[in-house]
C-alpha cells in the first residue's frame, strides 16, 4: 500500500532494529564461518600428517623384495607334502615365543620328514614393545636371510631369534648380534649384513603386517592349518601338535 | 537441576567428553598403519574405504575433542561425538556378537585380545556413559566457560531496547 508520509520514529526505529539484526547474523555467519574453518583446517592436517606418515602399501620394486619368498612368506619344506600350515609371525611377540617354544621342534622335525610345509609371515607392529625397534629390524633380518642363503637357513635362524628373544620393553640385540645369529644359522656374513644393517626389506615387512591384517589375522601368532584359521593361540599348539604327530 | 547447576554440569561434561575424544585421536597420530589394522579388524567396513576411516578418524577424534574442549560449536559438536559413540557402540557390539575376539582399539593398539569377550562389556558401558553425556550437551549447549558464550554473546542489550521501539509500531498496526 502506498504510503508518502515520511516515516515514523517509531518505523525508523524498527528499521534500524532489523538493520541491527542484519549486521549481528552477518557477524555470527562470519564467526561460525571462521571457527569451521579452523577446525577442518585442523582436521585436514592431521589426517594429512597421519596418511603420510603411513607407507603402507608403497609398491616394492625388485630390490626391495627378498627372494624365497611366496607372497609375503617365506615357504619352508616339502612342496609335496601333505600337510601345509602359515604362521603369522612378529619376532618380539611374546606369544609367538611360547608358541615356538611349545611346537618349534616337532615342526621343523615333521618339515624334516616330509610331513608338513609351513609358510611363515614374517611380520612387525611391536616396535613399541621395544627400545630400538628389535621387532622390524629382526623380521628385516628374517627375509635378509631367506634371501641370501633359502629356507633352510630362515627355519635356524627363525629358532634361534626365538630362543633368544629380548622381552618386551627392553633393547633387543643390534644388528651386529642380528648378523652374528644369521652366521651361525649358516648365512654367509658378506651376504647378510648390507641388508641387515640398511634394512632393506623395511618397506616388504610394512605391506606383509597389513596383508595379515587383510588375511583376517588381528594378532600373533595367527595359525592356519591347511587353510583353516585357528581361533587362539592355546588351540593352535593343540591343533599343530595333533595335525603332526 | 538449576540453570547455574546445569551450566556447570555441561562444562565437565565437555572436558570429560572432549579429554576422552582429544586422547584417544592424539594416541593414534604415529601410527596409521596401526589405526587402519584396527579398523579392519571389525570386518564391518568394505576394504575400499578402510585405510582412510584409518587414518580420517584419529583427526575427527582430535577436532571434535578440542572444539568440545574449548566450547566452541557446542551442540554441532556434541551431535557428532554421539554420532561416532553410537557408531562405535554398534561396531563393538556386532564384534562380540560375530565373536570377533579384538581390542577395540580405542585408545590405539587394536588387533586380536584374548580377554576381549570379557572387555566388551565395559567397553560399551563407557561408550554408553560418554553417549549420554553428549546428549546432554546437545540438549543444552550452553555451558561455563565456553568459548561459544564469548563468540555468540547472549543476552546483548538488543532486546531490552527492541521492546521499546515495538510498542509504538504496533499501536500504528
Amino acid at each position: 500500500m502506498p504510503n508518502d508520509r515520511p516515516p515514523s520514529t517509531a518505523e525508523r526505529a524498527a528499521a534500524a532494529l532489523r538493520e541491527q539484526e542484519r549486521a549481528k547474523r552477518r557477524r555470527q555467519f562470519l564467526i561460525v564461518g571462521g571457527v569451521v574453518a579452523v577446525l577442518l583446517l585442523i582436521g585436514g592436517l592431521t589426517a594429512f600428517a597421519i596418511g603420510r606418515g603411513d607407507s603402507t602399501g608403497k609398491a616394492v620394486d625388485a630390490s626391495g623384495t627378498p627372494a624365497n619368498t611366496d607372497g609375503y612368506s617365506v615357504v619352508v619344506g616339502d612342496a609335496d607334502a601333505p600337510l601345509t600350515m602359515k604362521f603369522y609371525e612378529d619376532p618380539q611377540c611374546p606369544i609367538c615365543q611360547q608358541f615356538e617354544a611349545a611346537v618349534g621342534e616337532q615342526v621343523q622335525t615333521a618339515i624334516a620328514d616330509g610331513k608338513v610345509q609351513v609358510a611363515y609371515h614374517i611380520v612387525s607392529f611391536l616396535d613399541d614393545a621395544s627400545k630400538n625397534e628389535y621387532s622390524s629390524r629382526a623380521a628385516n633380518a628374517l627375509y635378509v636371510v631367506a634371501d641370501a642363503a633359502g629356507p633352510d637357513v630362515f627355519a635356524k635362524y627363525h629358532s634361534l631369534l626365538y630362543e633368544n628373544q629380548p622381552a618386551e620393553g627392553t633393547a633387543g640385540p643390534d644388528d651386529d648380534q642380528l648378523i652374528a645369529w644369521a652366521v651361525e644359522a649358516g648365512a654367509d656374513e658378506d651376504a647378510v649384513r648390507p641388508g641387515i644393517a640398511g634394512k632393506v626389506y623395511a618397506q616388504f615387512v610394512t605391506n606383509a603386517t597389513d596383508q595379515m591384517s587383510k588375511d583376517g589375522v588381528n594378532g600373533t601368532p595367527g595359525v592356519f592349518i591347511d587353510g583353516e584359521m585357528q581361533p587362539d593361540p592355546g588351540t593352535a599348539v593343540n591343533a599343530v601338535l595333533q595335525a603332526i604327530q | 537441576m538449576k540453570g547455574g547447576v546445569q551450566e556447570w554440569f555441561g562444562t565437565l561434561a565437555r572436558l570429560l567428553v572432549g579429554g576422552v575424544w582429544l586422547v584417544a585421536g592424539a594416541i593414534k597420530v604415529p601410527n596409521g598403519a596401526e589405526s587402519v589394522r584396527a579398523v579392519r579388524a571389525y570386518r564391518i567396513l568394505p576394504e575400499a574405504i578402510v585405510p582412510t576411516v584409518g587414518h580420517v578418524l584419529p583427526a575427527v577424534e582430535i577436532v571434535v575433542g578440542l572444539a568440545l574442549i574449548v566450547g566452541v560449536l557446542t551442540r554441532v559438536m556434541a551431535i557428532v561425538s554421539a554420532l561416532l559413540f553410537v557408531a562405535f557402540i554398534i561396531g563393538i557390539s556386532s564384534a562380540w556378537s560375530r565373536g570377533l575376539q579384538i581390542d577395540c582399539g580405542c585408545f590405539g593398539g587394536g588387533g586380536f585380545d584374548a580377554d576381549a569377550t570379557a572387555k566388551y562389556p565395559w567397553e560399551i558401558a563407557r561408550d554408553v556413559g560418554l553417549l549420554l553425556l553428549s546428549l546432554w550437551l546437545v540438549w543444552k549447549p550452553r555451558t561455563r566457560f565456553a568459548l561459544d558464550s564469548l563468540l555468540f554473546r547472549r543476552p546483548t542489550p538488543a532486546p531490552e531496547r527492541s521492546d521499546h521501539a515495538e510498542r509504538p509500531t504496533t499501536v500504528h498496526g
